[in-house]
């Protein structure tokens, strides 16, 4: 159904980061927000990217803001630079979602809903990391992954689903050896991301916990928060809640502390 | 959100949080409807991965439940939970649990009539006196052995006891059982439980597919636990006489055990006789005494009065059949399946060491069954994806089968629909040995593929 070659290919479409995006990458990584500002008003992609994502309800701004050096001003070093890495992902979305019931309105929501309560999450941690809060970003890759490899298998993967609950990465693992985590590795190091963000993500699958404690907790964190996303009503009906399996032991130990951040009663 | 169906039991699993919001996006009217229509014996939802629910949140499952338990009339409830999430429920639905609770799947699999494992010996305790009495008297029908511990302190004492059981039932509640004329496999004959009044009703509870299909694939004897029957009137009379009389034609026998004649005249009995319909005081009746199981026919299927032949019909649609099997292993397996051999001829098995089958049936427009033949480790390989771990568990592997089997028949039908063919497909059924297998098909005429993938060599059968 999948195989390793069809993968590799995949791989090999993701196009490596345009260099304005590097550029403004590096300027954000150095604390240069006017010279991140000037460089990606260069793209006018971004532009308008970035002016829809940060004008999203989530984000809480009462007037609208339009300009990038605004918008860097405003969002500061970190979430400017996780921004853009949010920008990166939709470079990979597909223009029209087959498996998932999925637009690229519904996909700018779920970037925005990831993003500002990863935030809340590290602020409840004390974190003030600029990669940890940049993962965040790389983890719908994974939803891209299972739309460019499955979409044009869906009745083969409804049939499968109709007798075995069985997730979309278990489905890829079993077939190949290589998930959609160790897929989204791939793509963040075509595109030079930082190991930290690689680790954060791979611990958010779920089913590999990371050596280090403290990757593995903030693995976790992803993880729940994941779900927590995908439980909502808009990304159910996307098709979206089951495409992984959620791991409930892995993260209940840290339960109470989410639902006090997430405000869950 | 769709369920997954497996040995008659439709299981939803949803993930994550269950609140308010959910409303309808967890399960739209076309869900809902597609439960229906599965025609399962029990619908469960699993709250393995649900890690925070609340009221509203369930509720879209409840009125699932209610939709599904009025068009079917089987049994409904929420499974896989700890004692916190039960003991939420339970006050949620305090005078409102019209819907069963099942602490798991593996105790809900007991209350369900196509319960086919071994015999169980079980303690159950529930501190409502009636619960603990319904639950007992449930197992008791299924077959099991079931030691009702009395108090608290008498069950603590009890499970404390080493491989004294074999489940130990608690937190769990019974809401209204299913009411439909339920199935249940007993060595080679079918035992249907029916109960309180039979009126015409049971025109639309009886599986009249299932019976059919039973009859094809060779069984011959049902068996009518009648034990629980208060009366029947005569729609019911002529239900039971038809059914009779249209087994007759494939040398079919019905008995009805433990019927009392007290509020139904006895000239009922007399009619259903004449109509071919044996009396029996106790199931043991039949079910110990060897020498009349095998008179009955149900120790042999062989005897197969209409041997039905492949027709034309069938034989045009085989590249159906063909591709759905290919499409299925290559799907399943990753390797290119190829064709070697075809015959039409009765089902040629040259070394029947160490193999195995399953076999799935569909009828509407045409009808007819798949039989696929594996050497047990073949099987294995062709199910890798489903299993996902080394295993021998033959039970698992046989089982896994019938998942295979499954995804084929849902692709003749996905295939034969394109065509404008509408059929529809039984549950899969499999072999644990070749012996079991050419009891159903040694007489019948069919078309045998011989197929491989990756020079693993296995058979496909298709026949009437």
């Amino acid at each position: 159904m999948i195989t390793k070659e069809q993968i590799n290919n995949f791989i090999d479409k993701v196009p490596p980061s345009p260099k304005a995006l590097k550029e403004t990458i590096m300027h954000l990584a150095n604390g240069d927000l006017v010279k991140a500002a000037a460089v990606a008003k260069e793209d006018k992609a971004l532009n308008t990217y970035l002016k829809v994502l940060v004008n999203k309800p989530i984000y809480g701004f009462r007037n609208e803001v339009s300009d990038v050096s605004q918008i860097f001003g405003i969002l500061g070093v970190n979430q400017s630079q996780q921004a853009v890495y949010n920008y990166m992902l939709t470079l990979l979305s597909p223009s029209k979602w087959k498996l998932f019931k999925l637009n690229r309105v519904v996909f700018y929501n779920l970037q925005a809903d990831l993003s500002m309560n990863w935030k809340k999450i590290l602020n409840y941690l004390n974190i003030e990391d600029k990669d940890t809060l940049c993962s965040i970003s790389l983890l719908p890759a994974s939803i891209i992954v299972s739309e460019a490899l499955f979409c044009e298998k869906i009745k083969d993967i409804n049939l499968l689903r109709s007798v075995n609950h069985i997730d979309l990465n278990t489905v890829l693992q079993r077939l190949t050896d290589i998930d959609l985590f160790d897929i989204c590795e791939m793509i963040a190091l075509k595109w030079e991301m930082p190991q930290e963000i690689i680790s954060i993500i791979q611990a958010s699958s779920g089913v590999k916990p990371a050596e280090n404690e403290n990757i593995n907790q903030l693995g976790k964190w992803m993880h729940l928060l994941l779900f927590y996303t995908l439980s909502q009503a808009k990304y159910i009906e996307a098709e979206l809640n089951d495409f992984i399996d959620f791991q409930i032991d892995y993260v209940s130990d840290i339960y109470d502390d989410f639902s006090k951040v997430m405000e869950i009663s | 959100m769709r369920a997954v169906l497996k040995n008659g039991i439709a299981v939803f699993s949803p993930q994550g949080f269950l609140d308010g919001s959910v409303g309808n996006s967890i399960l739209s009217i076309d869900d809902i409807n597609a439960t229906i229509a599965q025609n399962s014996d029990m619908v469960l939802v699993s709250l393995k991965k649900v890690i925070f629910f609340n009221r509203n949140g369930l509720d879209a499952f409840v009125k699932m439940f209610i939709k599904v338990r009025t068009a079917n009339h089987i049994t409904v409830g929420f499974c896989d939970y700890d004692t916190k999430k039960y003991e939420a429920i339970v006050r949620f639905y305090k005078n409102d649990l019209v819907f069963s609770l099942f602490k798991t799947q593996e105790i809900a699999t007991l209350f369900s009539s196509n319960y086919k494992n071994k015999i169980k010996n079980i303690l159950l305790y529930n501190e409502d006196k009636s619960q603990r009495s319904a639950m007992a008297i449930e197992l008791h029908d299924n077959g099991h052995n079931p030691i009702i511990a009395q108090t608290e302190d008498e069950f603590h004492e009890k499970s404390k006891a080493e491989n004294a059981y074999d489940i130990i039932i608690t937190e769990t509640f019974l809401g209204q059982m299913g009411q439909k004329v339920a199935t249940r496999v007993t060595g080679n004959a079918i035992i249907y439980t029916v109960s309180s009044f039979l009126d015409a009703e049971i025109g639309n509870t009886f599986n009249i597919a299932y019976h059919n299909n039973s009859l094809n694939v060779g069984f011959r004897l049902f068996i009518f636990d009648t034990y629980k029957v208060i009366s029947m009137n005569v729609h019911a009379l002529n239900f039971f006489s038809k059914l009779s009389t249209s087994g007759a034609e494939y040398n079919a026998t019905i008995c009805f055990v433990g019927m009392s004649f007290d509020k139904t005249p006895q000239s009922f009995k007399e009619t259903l006789e004449d109509a071919g319909i044996i009396f029996f005081n106790q199931m043991d009746d039949i079910l110990q005494d060897k020498g009349m199981l095998k008179e009955l026919g149900a120790s042999s299927a062989a005897n197969i009065k209409d041997k039905r032949i492949i027709n034309k019909g069938t034989v045009t649609e085989l590249p159906n059949f063909i591709d759905a099997t290919v499409g299925t292993i290559e799907m399943m397996t990753n390797s290119k399946a190829i064709k070697d051999a075809v015959q039409i001829n009765k089902i040629d098995i040259k070394n029947s060491k160490n193999m195995i089958a399953s076999s799935i049936g569909f009828y509407g427009d045409m009808d007819g069954m798949v039989i696929l033949v594996f050497p047990t480790e073949i099987a294995k390989k062709a199910c890798e994806l489903l299993i996902g771990e080394e295993t021998d568990d033959k039970e698992l592997i046989l089982d896994t089968l019938a998942e295979l089997v499954n995804i084929v028949g849902g692709k003749v039908k996905m295939l034969l629909g394109d065509e404008h063919i509408s059929v529809d497909i039984t549950l899969p059924r499999t072999y644990p040995d070749i012996t079991s297998l050419i009891e159903i098909v040694q007489e019948k005429k069919g078309v045998q593929v011989d197929l491989s993938f990756n020079n693993d060599k296995f058979l496909f059968f298709l026949t009437r």
